[in-house]
This record gives C-alpha cells, structure tokens and sequence, in this order.
C-alpha cells in the first residue's frame, strides 16, 4: 500500500522530468538553429529565474495570480467538469477589489469582495449545467466575452480614474497587500495563494463535499447510485473555483506595483485564467502540484527578462522556446486528461 | 462515437489553451525582429564635443506589448534610438515586454545593472512602473514616450502635440470633401480615452478651417459635417472596417483612422468601396496615423498624421550625450517636427526601414514589380488632389509653426464636446487660448 502510494507520487513527477528535459533539449536545438547560444539563453534564464532574491521574487510573484487559476481548473477537472472561466471571473474580482477597497480602504474586505465576485460570476454555468445541461466549455466561453466586455466597460467608465486616464482607480494605499520583500513585486499575495493550495488540498482529500467532488468525477452515475448528488458536487466545484479566480484577480489589483490598478486595455489581468490551465496541467490538476508548477510557469515568466538582456535572446524566441517546453510538459497530464474522457 | 467527437473537441481546446498560455500577449504578430547590429566600437573614442559626458556607451530601449514589427510606435522607436545609436557610437539593448506586468521588473533589472546611459520606456503604459524605477534609482536617466512624468529631475517625457498634425489632416480631409462637392467627412478611433481626443479635436479644428479657407478662395458656403465613431478596441481591424463602411455609407469622402490596429479594417473598407465603384484610386481617401502608413495601400491613404516617436527618441538620447540633460517634459508639434503630414520622402524612408522580406511580400501583395512602381503610384496617388489643396494645408501648416494660428488640445469631454458645438474655427482657438490660460 505504501509503496503503491510511492509510486503515484512518483510516475507522475517522473514523468514531468522527462518532459521538462525533452522540452529544453528541443528548445536548445530550435534556439541553435536560429543562430543563438542555447547555453548562454537558459543560463540567463535560470539566472534570472533563480539566480538572484529579486529573481525568485519575481518568480514567486509571477506565480502567483496562475496558481489560483489553475485550482480553479483543478477542482473541477477533479469534479469531471472542464471549466475554462476563470478568467472572466478573474476580471470580475478584481473589479469588485478595486470597487471594495475604495469604499472601505481595508485589505481583508477587498479579497472578500474578490470572492463574493468570483461566486457570483461562477454561478450562471453552474446553474445551466446542473439545470439546463448546458455544456460547460460553451457557456464558460461566452461567459468569459461577457465578462470581458463588462469589465471593459466598467474599467474605462464608471471605474475611470479621474486623474491618470490610463488607468481605474486605484487600490488605496491602506488596502493594499503588504510586499514581503522592499522593492520587489512579491506580496502577502503569493502567500495567500499558497494557503489556497493547501485548503484546496484538504478540501478535496479530507472531506466528506471533496470525497463527493471526486467520486462525481470519476463516473457521476456510480457517485448518484452511491447516494452522492452530483449536481451539488458540481455547484461546489464551480463555487470554489470562482473563489480561486475572484482571489486572483483581487490579490493581482491589490498586491503588484507599481499602478493598484487595472489598466485601460485590462493588459495587466489579462490571460491568467488561460494559464491557470497550462499549470494545472502540468501540476496534474492536483494543488500542491500547482504550486510547483505555478512556480515553474513563473520562472520561466521570469526568466524571460533576463533571456533578452543577458543573452540578446528576442522575446518571440523566448516565447517560442518557453512555448516548446511547456507543451512539453503538458502532454503527461494531458494525456491523462484525454484517456479520462475518451473512457467516459 | 459522439464521444469521441466530444473528447476531440476538448483535446482541440486544451491544445490550444496550452499553447496560447505558452505566449499571450503575443496577439500581434511580429516580423522578424533584427537583433541591434551596432557593435560599440568606438564609445569612449569620440567624447572630444561637449564639456562633461562620462558615458557609459550604451543605451536601452523597453517595448511595450506590442512590440516591434508594428510598423507603428515601437518600430519608430527603434528608429530612432538606432540612428542615435549609430551616431553617437552607443551599444543599443532592445528588451520587450510580453506582458503589463513585465515592465516594472524589465526597467528595474536595466537600470540595476548601471550599464546604460538612457532608458527608454516606449509607450503611455509603462508610467507607473517608470516613475516607481525613476524614485529607486535616482541617478539613472529614463526617457518616455507618451507617458506624462512632469516632475522627475531623471526623468524626461517625450509627448506630441497631435492636435497641430490633426489639424493638417481635417485641412486636406475638409478641403477635398469641398472640391468635390462633398458635405461629410469621417474619423475612426480607437477606444474613447482622453488622449484620442487632442486627434479629434485637431481634425475638427481643420475641417472647419478647410470650410473658412474655400469660402474665401471660392465664395461657395460650404458645411462639412463630421461622422466620428469610437470603435472601442485598437486592436480589431473587423472594428474598423464596419465603421469605416458605416460611415462611406453616410456620404464621407475622406476617413482619418485614428485606431492603430483597428485602422487597417478602415483602409479595406475604403479600398472595397473604390474597387466597388471601378476606381483604382480615391476620392474617397483614407487618411493614416502614426507612422508613415501610405504604402500599406497605395491608391487609398492620401497622407498620414505622423507622430515622430523616433524624432523624440532621438532628441532625448541627443541629450545626454551633449551633457544638456533636462528632466520633465519635451513636448513636440509641427515646429520640432515632432508632429506632420507625410511626405513621399517620409513614406519611402518607413518602407525602407521594413525587412527585406516584408518589403518582397508586400510587393507582391499589390502586384507591383520594383519600388520605383511603389514610389510612382504614391505619386500619382497624391496627384489626385489639386495642388492648391496641398498648398493650403502647408499654409495652415506655416501658420501653426508662426504661433498665428493655434490648435484646441482637448484633454477631457468637457473640452471635446466644446470643440464639437463650436462653429467656426476662431471660435475654437478661442477656446484654446481659453484653457492654455488655465492650465
């Protein structure tokens, strides 16, 4: 039993090793080709990532709104529901944030807005799937237009900052997250998400509502005749998942200088939701694994930086390098994935 | 079997998302990016001009996410800092932001490392993270473009006065349309920010003087009444051509876009209507913004409202290596060529400036053998507009420059709704020496 439970652990993060160094391998001979140094490119890039404090710091910090997006994904992967809306729920939280903290100038009431904000937004495919069974990757879908639009509209309207037109309103500097490390971009935000894992973890492993989440996704009609409702299992796993993104997009307006703010094209909370999948991917849709992947995808965010001023390396062959490897280390867990639901 | 299909379908999906987690914020797509070929051979060598320059011989340019290969703001950035570069012998670093949250740390390592003389922050967008790097690093230097840091000894703004060259283009735009016969003109811009319109406001202040100008060279009365539209996106060129069409459905006869990405969609529909109508060439025009955009459609874009980024750029690297560094703000109209309307010369200089390749394709693209073609039907293009028009609008131009005429710049609605009631155009440099009293 132990040892089985060994080797779980272990197939998994084995199986990510081989991809990551299959991925870099690939990554230096494209990077050869194009007539650069793959040496001197991934030593900037481990150098940048890792190589400094402020590097981890910003590792930490790139982290941290993908590793809340990616439980979102997680937790309903885990509920055999494949939600891609995190991220307009990830705009909407951080509307509500930056909305909360200008009424009340308080921290712990700005991430609540956040989460009040990602329930709210979570609700309406919750509730067409379970009544109308109305599939989720089509209603996240638009749900995520709307909420763009939405949010747009709310950023360059009635969110408008009065004294800098590039931008909402900003977060109240009484509101704001605290930063772990003086001029870094690392917050008590990375922390919260790290908490988030970890709640996630026992929510879904050490619970009665988890165990129902699981047994749900694993055959939902063996969960019912087991006397487990699915359609709450379901509701949950929506609700938690809003919780997750609403507290990315919260902790991202509250917690990252320079600007507490959401800026006019919302370029800055842009995209999270899409790569809370890649990391949940790779993390295997488990959440402690999300850290580590979360980590991952941010060293190599990092990373990029130094990439271009250190090795010259241009940004579209670091995408394009940063891009192989993470396929790379995708494809386990979305082969996992795919077997699941072509067994279904 | 529909299982299957469903599985497929989600296979397609993760694929995706997988792979766009990979790059976003990559939605534009770039040509190939020349990495900085000015080697710093002779930095220290040449330092013999002016009193007290203890460079450091290099310079670094920040991009914001659109990057270069937008043959718009960023490319004319490069433009500039690498001629700067080639001049003055300075190594030049390009660094590229892949998103918003980069620019803070991509400042903040260049300036950590204390290797460069300037850094310049391309774009509105990168402010904050400028002022926040300027205050921890007080003895770096830093130069903006477009952003409005007035009160930082380290840092210089670069800003344009695109309410002078606006005004140009709603000069040709109006007196075209009166030439013709025509009663309307159009804009399309981008998302309704504050910054839009100072453009706005300056084409309309030209329309109206266009309406006055052929009314005394005439006697006709002429009333040109102006269709605008904020597409609300600068990057949907499906945004703009709806627009575009909207309004040459409406009668407009000359369309300035005003909408980066978006005014491609406003050139193809102008181009569709010409082709519909079996001309090869306008009226109706188009007008561009920017850079020198004429040569994207040859036929169609009369002129472009140029914004001189790289003029700028230039001018602030010009400062420190003569030691004439001075923080705050450097603001550039028609007087400093910071601001204009393109000329054939201009147009041939952007497309030389392209890669080879995307020259070749674009050639190609129009079925056009050599440049030299290019460069004649541009010509030609221009030739389609009576001399006197072009002579008028350099004549508004002389007056700007003399300070004998002065352009509204509109910072919020209030102003810009003033500009749209007022009639004439004395009345809007009234309003204008109104608010530069106030401000």
């Amino acid at each position: 039993m132990k040892a089985d439970k060994l080797s779980n652990i272990m197939k998994p993060l084995l199986e990510s090793l081989i991809a990551i160094i299959i991925g870099v391998v690939i990554g230096a001979v494209v990077l050869k080709v194009s007539g650069y140094s793959p040496v001197e490119a991934y030593a900037a890039l481990v150098k940048g990532a890792v190589g400094s404090i402020y590097g981890w710091s910003m590792t930490l910090s790139s982290a941290t709104p993908i590793i809340l997006t990616g439980l979102t994904f997680a937790i309903s992967a885990r509920t055999g529901i494949f939600n891609i809306g995190a991220e307009g729920t990830v705009y909407f939280g951080a509307i509500a944030a930056i909305v909360f903290t200008n009424m009340f100038a308080n921290p712990v009431l700005g991430l609540i807005g956040g989460i009040i904000a990602g329930i709210l937004w979570a609700l309406p495919a919750a509730l067409l799937k379970v009544y109308r069974g109305v599939h989720e990757v089509i209603s996240t879908i638009m749900l995520n237009w709307i909420a763009f639009y939405t949010a747009l509209y709310l950023v360059l309207g009635p969110l408008a900052n009065p004294n800098d037109p590039n931008k909402t309103l900003e977060v109240p500097a009484s509101a704001r997250l605290p930063l772990l490390m003086k001029g870094s971009e690392l917050s008590l935000a990375f922390i919260i998400a790290i908490v988030a894992a970890v709640i996630t973890y026992y929510i879904l492993w050490h619970t009665v509502l988890g165990f129902e989440l699981r047994a749900s996704g694993y055959n939902e009609r063996a969960a019912q005749y087991g006397g487990i409702n699915p359609k709450r299992a379901i509701i949950w796993s929506f609700v938690i998942g809003g919780i997750m993104s609403g507290l990315a997009g919260a902790t991202e307006v509250m917690g990252r200088p320079p600007s507490y703010a959401i800026s006019q094209g919302m370029a800055n909370i842009y995209g999270y939701g899409f790569d809370g999948i890649g990391v949940s991917l790779v993390g295997r849709n488990h959440p402690i694994g999300i850290i580590f992947s979360g980590i991952f995808f941010g060293a190599l965010k990092a990373g990029a930086t130094y990439m271009q001023i250190d090795a010259g390396v241009p940004l579209e062959m670091v995408k394009v390098v940063q891009g192989i490897i993470v396929v790379a280390v995708a494809v386990p867990g979305l082969w996992d994935l795919v077997k699941k639901v072509v067994r279904r | 079997m529909k299982r299957s299909v469903l599985a497929l379908f989600l296979i397609g999906v993760l694929a995706f998302s997988v792979v766009a987690s990979g790059c976003i914020g990559g939605e534009k797509t770039t040509t190939p990016t020349q990495t900085p070929s000015s080697p710093a051979t002779s930095s220290p060598a040449q330092t013999t001009t002016e009193e007290k320059p203890k460079l450091k011989g290099a310079i670094a340019v920040v991009y914001d996410i659109g990057g270069r290969g937008d043959l718009s703001f960023n490319d004319m950035a490069y433009m500039g800092a690498s001629k700067a570069a080639k001049d003055f012998g300075l190594e030049l670093k390009e660094v590229q932001s892949k998103s918003e949250s980069d620019y803070l740390p991509n400042l903040r390592l260049l300036a950590q490392s204390g290797k460069y003389d300037l850094i310049i922050a391309v774009g509105f967008m990168m402010t904050d993270a400028v002022k926040q790097v300027a205050d921890e690093f007080p003895n770096q230097k830093f130069a903006i473009v477009d952003g409005f840091i007035p009160d930082k000894p380290n840092v210089v703004s670069i800003l344009f006065k695109e309410n002078e060259g606006s005004a140009l283009a709603g000069a040709l735009a109006g007196l075209i349309a009166a030439n013709d016969g025509k009663d309307k003109v159009g804009i399309v811009l981008g998302i309704e920010i504050p910054v839009l319109y100072k453009f706005e406001g300056g084409y309309r202040f030209g329309i109206k003087w266009a309406e006055d100008y052929y009314k005394k060279k005439t006697g006709k009365d002429v009333n040109i009444e102006v269709l605008y539209t904020y597409t609300g996106s600068f990057t949907d060129p499906a945004k703009g051509k709806t627009a575009a069409q909207a309004q040459l459905g409406q009668g407009a006869w000359v369309i300035y876009q005003v909408a980066g990405a978006v005014g491609l969609g406003v050139f193809d529909a102008v181009s569709e209507y010409l082709k519909s109508q079996g001309k090869e060439m306008g009226p109706p025009f188009a007008i561009g913004v920017d850079s020198a955009q004429d040569w994207i459609k040859p036929g169609v874009i009369i002129a472009s409202m140029m914004k001189r980024v790289d003029v700028g750029v230039y001018k602030a690297v010009e400062m420190v290596v003569k030691g004439k560094w001075k923080g705050g703000i450097m603001e550039l109209g028609l007087a400093d060529g910071g601001v204009g309307l393109s000329t054939i010369d201009d147009v041939k200089a952007m497309f030389n400036s392209l890669p080879e390749d995307v020259k070749k394709k674009k050639l190609e693209e129009l079925g056009l053998k050599s440049e030299d073609e290019l460069f004649a039907k541009l010509e030609q293009t221009r030739k389609q507009v009576p001399d006197w028009i072009w002579q008028a609008v350099d004549e508004l131009k002389q007056k700007i420059i003399s300070g004998e005429i002065v352009v509204p710049k509109a910072f919020n609605k209030e102003q810009i709704e003033a500009i749209r009631n007022a009639k004439t155009w004395q009345e809007m440099e009234e309003l204008a020496k109104k608010w530069e009293k106030s401000s």
